[in-house]
């Protein structure tokens, strides 16, 4: 197009960055998650029920396809029930154990917990997946992978060392692994459970006293990251890297409010039970204004840069747009009106930076916990059990929930849980296409009639 | 057929729009949000549209009129969407153009208000290539195939990605067309593509005849074609007036 001439660029380029960023992990872990689920589950799942499994998430009551509807409901919503208690107590346990400085442990139970969803939970899954396309492998070769690929994976949960990329990349693979294993609970036990589990993150990160919001507070208190596991959107990663083929290459993106010199750090969470560790996001801000901005240019890996020396062989009228934004950003605040920016960062997050990588140097970026990913996946993989349509209307439900949690972000600045209105809209648009669109759908194109 | 039938079908269906997407649109974020939240508008519409019709389906007569007026009121509501969807969309260039003057920025390039017009309507064909064509095809992914009576020539999976392959790209570049006579209040094109939409969509009536799709399909192509011309015309005129007035 004749449009940008080298010198002028549009806004256009850079505004949705960091929504983007968010968003094409989140839709590679579904997009995965719905691969396997449709892969895996024989395709007529209804006839042969396979043996329902036990686990925390349905206790109470096992469900079994010949109940009456209301029996359904009733054990559905116990086993809700006595999940989130779960959940409650053990994050109430991690919150308390973190009170008390058991950082240490804490973090050694995540490796651990961390090594265990991607060796067994992940292993099985591994096996069926040979097992359903005979790939030819031996056994011992396929152990040694699986314990490579697990210790990596455990590695990278909370060393400084380990490329973002890398991190982020298993990241979506414990998320992929822990959604593929909830989805085989029974279809109400599921339903039931992500409402309950929408409503208690609710309470958790914005209720006075809520565990969540408790532990967060602490964390941003006491500077330090937390003890969880959490997805980071960060802008700086390595070259060739950006995330998940949403060639962005340039992260001027918004803007962030400069004006403040230390970070408050706002939010985060997170908890895990028993591999389920569902979070929010969290959103770091403020940041050491200038040199922070040239710091985010895009791949700084091994150049670490003080503001004025913008060395990257990125093309150089980016480095000057941006240099010409930055001057501005000093001025005013400017965000964008659709965007929330964050610039986060600093002196905490450098520690959890790669040593390689500009220690001190400001990052923001978002960050959404990994129960996120886990529970959308499992939304839209139980959608993957009824039909396409629904998984392609749940997808879009659930992306523009986590949009609007993204803006609201952006106004309220603080912690935010990211499910409940994602969830909501998901399990709202999933039933509006199976009882109302599914049928006009499918009628109308069977008679090859479309508008 | 097998898995490379169903993945067939779909690119066939949706592999232009595809080469749309990773040339144009991927590579600004901002498209990609459009292109997602005209997705979601056209979702909402349809699922509208669906409540009301929910309570007349399906339909037992073999009559072409009910069927007429189904996608009478259809396209009359969808194109009432697009106008409320422009409606947003001004709004939301005001706000661009005012955040770009505050961080000194050019405005908007009359090439990215296409742009944004091209995602939002390759948003809403997307959309629709989803919801009528791709989201039936699981079976076609299996081992056996589909025909429908009244068009028996052809594997319905085949004949339903070819149709949306028309409405993918009328769907695209009408949002072009449309936006651009919004902005300028060109009755001309404000008027052109309703008409397109609702004369597309009653050629697929031709279908209900026995046959109808050897003769039906053509058409929709004309049509589809005309909107591809049109829209071509009107973009090269936009821009040589805009280069020759700078």
């Amino acid at each position: 197009m004749s449009r940008t001439t080298a010198t002028t660029t549009s806004i256009l380029d850079s505004i949705g960055q960091e929504i983007t960023t968010i968003l094409s992990p989140v839709s590679i872990c579904m997009l995965l998650v719905v691969l396997l689920v449709s892969s895996l589950s024989p395709p007529s799942s209804l006839s042969s029920p396979t043996t329902p499994i036990r686990s925390a998430a349905n206790l109470v009551y096992l469900e079994t396809p010949d109940d009456s509807p209301s029996h359904k409901l009733q054990g559905a919503l116990l086993n809700a029930l006595v999940f989130v208690l779960l959940i409650s107590a053990v994050t109430f346990l991690l919150v308390l154990l973190y009170y008390y400085n058991f950082t240490n442990f804490l973090k050694n139970y995540m490796r651990f917990s961390a090594f265990f969803v991607l060796a067994a939970m992940g292993g099985s899954i591994f096996l069926t997946l040979i097992q359903h396309f005979s790939v030819p492998i031996d056994s011992p070769t396929c152990f040694l992978l699986l314990f490579n690929f697990s210790s990596v994976g455990v590695i990278s949960v909370f060393s400084n060392a380990v490329p973002i990329l890398l991190r982020q990349g298993y990241m979506v693979a414990l998320g992929i692994i822990v959604a593929a294993w909830f989805t085989n609970l029974p279809e109400w036990t599921t339903w039931v459970l992500l409402v309950a589990l929408a409503l208690y993150d609710l309470v958790a990160v914005l209720a006075p006293g809520g565990p969540l919001k408790i532990l967060v507070e602490l964390a941003s208190s006491r500077e330090d990251e937390l003890p969880a596991l959490v997805y980071e959107a960060r802008p700086t990663v390595s070259r060739n890297g950006n995330r998940g083929g949403s060639s962005l290459g340039l992260l001027v993106g918004g803007v962030s409010e400069s004006s403040s010199v230390e970070l408050q750090v706002v939010s985060s969470e997170n908890e895990r039970v028993e591999d389920t560790e569902h979070t929010v996001i969290r959103i770091g801000e403020g940041g050491m204004g200038r040199e922070g901005e040239t710091s985010r240019l895009v791949n700084d890996v091994r150049e670490r840069r003080s503001s004025s020396s913008e060395s990257s062989e990125y093309s150089v009228d980016r480095n000057r747009q941006y240099g010409h934004e930055q001057s501005e950003i000093v001025v005013d605040e400017e965000r964008s009106p659709l965007v929330e920016m964050l610039g986060s960062g600093n002196d905490r997050e450098g520690r959890e930076e790669c040593g390689s990588e500009t220690s001190g140097m400001t990052t923001r970026g978002i960050k959404l916990g990994l129960g996120d990913f886990v529970f959308y996946s499992v939304l839209v993989g139980r959608a993957a059990m009824y039909d396409l349509m629904t998984v392609y209307a749940c997808y879009l439900a659930i992306v523009s929930g986590l949009g609007c949690t993204l803006i609201l972000l952006a106004v309220c600045r603080h912690a935010l849980p990211a499910l409940p209105i994602s969830i909501f809209l998901g399990v709202i648009f999933y039933f509006l296409t199976r009882l109302l669109m599914e049928p006009f759908v499918v009628g109308t194109s069977t008679n090859l009639m479309m508008f | 057929m097998t898995v490379a039938a169903g993945i067939g079908y779909a690119l066939l269906a949706l592999g232009p729009s595809v080469s749309l997407f990773v040339a144009v649109i991927s590579k600004k974020p901002f498209l990609i949000l459009t292109l997602l939240s005209s997705t979601l508008v056209w979702l909402v519409s349809l699922i509208v549209l669906s409540g009301v019709w929910r309570a007349f389906l399906p339909l037992e007569t073999t009559a072409w009129w009910p069927y007429g007026i189904l996608i009478l009121t259809s396209v009359v509501f969808q194109e009432g969407v697009r106008v409320g969807f422009w409606r947003v969309y001004k709004r939301l260039e005001d706000m661009l153009d005012a955040f770009a003057d505050r961080v000194a920025k050019p405005r908007l390039f009359l090439t990215d208000k296409m742009q944004i017009a091209l995602a939002g309507g390759l948003g809403h064909g997307v959309a629709h290539a989803v919801f009528f064509c791709i989201s039936l095809l699981t079976p076609a992914f299996g081992s056996a195939t589909f025909y429908v009576e009244k068009c028996s020539q052809i594997p319905f999976f085949l004949v339903s990605a070819i149709i949306a392959l028309a409405f993918v790209t009328i769907h695209t570049f009408s949002m072009v067309i449309a936006f651009n006579g919004y902005a300028e209040k060109k009755r001309v094109d404000q008027l052109f593509v309703p008409i397109v939409h609702l004369v597309a969509g009653m050629l697929t009536l031709i279908n209900l005849a026995n046959g109808g799709c050897i003769v039906g399909i053509p058409l929709l192509y004309f049509m589809a074609i005309l909107t591809l011309i049109y829209c071509g015309q009107m973009v090269w005129r936009r821009l040589t007036e805009n280069q020759s007035r700078r």
